[in-house]
């Protein structure tokens, strides 16, 4: 099939799988579902097969972004205001 | 996260945990898989896209491989050597994880110093250490801790990649291999996750021809995954309250949940002894906190809690001291 891609290469392309998220972010795998399945996480999927993709940037962005919303002592339902309610440019692309 | 080699990732899951200073047979698991491990990097590395069956040692050079790899391949140089053909895959995870017990220490010690020098590894004390029987027999009880982001980024990384629909990288499909062999399933995955996990190696096996070529393969030692499987069900049964009460009596049963310090003196009062147990823990290297004093101490003991329980043993003298028992629950 492929070989696992380094760091540098990860950190050089535009779109990561959750796998790699989770090896740049250091989140939890469950975590990430989790915020992808509450529609937190804007991801893209290809139809020929069902794997997610998202935008490297703007998605390690938002995780950080969540974070942050959550050692300020916020809720999940209140972060997902929080970020649906944020300017379209501070929330990037859904 | 650092890009590790899949020898490295998979020793900082095999070795954490596990005594740093004598050959368990529980640790020789870990090293015979991490022996294999060392064969599928080497795979992994050189392959030339004529398919997995095959492992052709003939064309590696030992001055340009990491030291852990010489551990695992000198021994097997001269099959190299005298190898006409490459030998089939099967025969080199099996020759790796038959090596001897100096090999597999050698093999280990390379590894543990390759993890140290990125400060992914580390020696900590085992509370163990601390028993009367160990100290007073002057027995050391070390073990290794991984760094813990880093352990949880390898970990999480397996899980993601197959637990989520998609293509599955070649270091997945053999770290998930070495957890298999070495018996490691059923600590990451929850049983869910584990009937996902059957149903995705099967199909791996039928789509992908690495999978197809390692998955048959079996390196495990059925008295030694035995042993393994035995002190791990020991030790779980032991931290429920019941069976807890039962090692209190029987501390033989599971002496890591029930460890006896002995006290300076007869009939010390609860002042001194908390402070013999501290000194002990000083001694050791522990980090500690106490949470509560009184007649039975509360310690925050390398971040578990533990009960500081008074009791006297029996043997030719009596001896008084306090057992420390995990705080239940947890």
């Amino acid at each position: 099939m492929s070989r696992q891609r380094t760091m540098d290469v990860i950190l050089a392309s535009e779109y990561v799988s959750i796998g790699e998220l989770v090896r740049i972010t250091g989140c939890r795998y469950s975590t990430l579902k989790f915020y992808t399945e509450e529609n937190m996480l804007p991801f893209e999927q290809a139809e020929q097969n069902l794997t997610r993709r998202y935008r490297r940037e703007e998605t390690v962005k938002r995780i950080q972004w969540i974070k942050k919303l959550k050692e300020d002592g916020l809720s999940i339902p209140q972060i997902k205001n929080v970020l649906q309610t944020a300017p379209k440019k501070e929330r990037g692309p859904d | 996260m650092k890009d590790l080699k899949l020898t490295q990732s998979f020793s900082m899951i095999a070795l954490n945990a596990q005594n740093s200073l004598y050959l368990t047979t529980v640790k020789k698991v870990a090293l015979r898989c991490m022996a294999a491990s060392v064969i599928l990097e080497v795979l992994l590395d050189n392959h030339t896209g004529k398919g997995w069956n095959t492992v052709d040692l003939r064309n590696i050079a030992f001055p340009d491989s990491e030291e852990y790899c010489q551990a695992v391949l000198e021994p097997m140089q001269h099959k190299k050597v005298n190898a006409s053909r490459p030998l089939s895959l099967k025969q080199c995870l099996k020759s790796a994880s038959a090596l001897s017990g100096k090999r597999l220490k050698k093999l280990e010690k390379s590894v543990a110093d390759s993890l140290r020098s990125q400060d992914l590894i580390e020696e900590i004390p085992n509370l163990l250490g601390c028993d009367l029987y160990f100290d007073s027999a002057g027995v050391p009880y070390m073990e290794y801790r991984s760094n813990i982001p880093e352990y949880a980024a390898i970990t999480e990384t397996v899980k993601a990649e197959i637990l989520e629909n998609g293509p599955v990288t070649d270091e997945t499909v053999c770290m998930l291999w070495l957890l298999r062999e070495s018996g490691c399933f059923s600590d990451f995955f929850s049983l869910n996750d584990l009937e996902t996990v059957a149903v995705r190696m099967n199909g791996l096996y039928y789509q992908n021809p690495l999978a197809k070529a390692l998955y048959p393969i079996r390196i495990r030692r059925g008295a030694e995954l035995a042993v393994k499987q035995f002190l791990h069900w020991k030790k779980r049964i032991f931290k429920r309250p019941f069976a807890a009460g039962i090692n209190f009596v029987y501390p033989v049963l599971e002496r890591s949940q029930s460890v006896f310090i002995d006290t300076e003196a007869w009939f010390s009062n609860s002042d001194k002894r908390l402070e013999d147990v501290k000194n002990r823990l000083k001694l050791y290297g522990h980090t500690f906190t106490v949470l509560q004093t009184g007649a039975v101490p509360i310690i925050k003991i390398d971040n578990l809690v533990y009960k500081a329980v008074p009791q006297a043993i029996y043997g030719r003298v009596p001896i008084h001291g306090v057992r420390l028992m995990p705080r239940l629950p947890f």
